[in-house]
């Protein structure tokens, strides 16, 4: 019965590192640079889940299997005058959406709260079985 | 003989057994809604109605036969895969029947809760010389 808690929880980690990965794409919505300063705009990151804890594929549960880069093209806009702008005047900024992140993060809350909800439920079945015994 | 009948005749092991079934169902449904953004995961469920049927046999076969000597222990609860509309992640979730289920599962087993406990009651009474 225990186990249903371990189970909730590992979807609530998935999640929160789901809504961190956006969190990480809408900060850097206009970044055109990479850590080192060269022009390398920001690829869009996303998680994927897969069945089974981190450590234990068998065990029941989910986990973040890996973040992959969104390897969709950037979006150019033309702008001349920009020190990053290309050969023909165009500048690549990161292929990130912000109706798309939204969607996800409002997504990836609501998928919490219902893990929340399991994991109440599973608490008070524990309790009133405990009850039994007193 | 109170305590004979109490433990291996009456409601008692059905509500055992109804116990264990929530349970486990619990599990499944909180493997369900933990899975319900993983691709290609196709949610699962235990049939209530398969169990009932089993429950309900024993509980007839026991009510001809002498206190225990039908084993309520060997009710089968497989994992089945649930039907529904496929997305296109391949997953089959549906967010709300998980809820609704969950909700109904999580309401049986305080009902099983509620009776075992009235019958363990029964039991103090009788140890303690005190009606209830």
């Amino acid at each position: 019965m225990f186990d249903i808690l371990d189970m909730s929880a590992s979807a609530l980690s998935a999640q929160r590192t789901r809504m961190d990965t956006i969190a990480g794409n809408i900060a850097n919505i206009d970044t055109t640079h990479d850590a080192s300063g060269k022009v390398d705009p920001y690829r869009r990151r996303f998680v994927v889940f897969a069945p089974g804890q981190a450590g234990d594929a068998a065990a029941p549960g989910v986990h973040v299997a890996s973040i992959q880069q969104d390897e969709s093209p950037f979006i150019r806009k033309y702008d001349p005058g920009n020190p990053d702008a290309d050969k023909s005047g165009y500048v690549s900024y990161p292929n990130i959406d912000l109706s798309i992140e939204f969607v996800n993060a409002l997504e990836a809350s609501r998928a919490y709260e219902a893990n929340v909800t399991m994991m109440e439920n599973a608490k008070a079945m524990i309790n009133s079985s405990l009850r039994l015994l007193a | 003989m109170l305590i004979d009948r109490l433990f291996n005749q009456d409601s008692s092991p059905a509500l055992e057994q109804l116990l264990r079934f929530t349970e486990t169902r619990q599990r499944v449904l909180a493997n369900d809604v933990a899975n319900v953004d993983t691709p290609n995961f196709i949610q699962k469920d235990l049939s209530q109605a398969d169990f009932q049927a089993q429950l309900q046999q024993r509980v007839d076969q026991a009510a001809q036969s002498s206190p225990g000597s039908v084993n309520f222990n060997d009710i089968s609860m497989d994992v089945q895969d649930t039907g529904g509309l496929m997305f296109h992640d391949g997953n089959n979730r549906s967010m709300e029947q998980l809820m609704t289920e969950q909700a109904k599962n999580a309401l049986l087993h305080n009902v099983a809760v509620e009776l075992l406990r009235q019958q363990f009651m029964k039991l103090n009474a009788a140890l303690k010389e005190q009606p209830e």
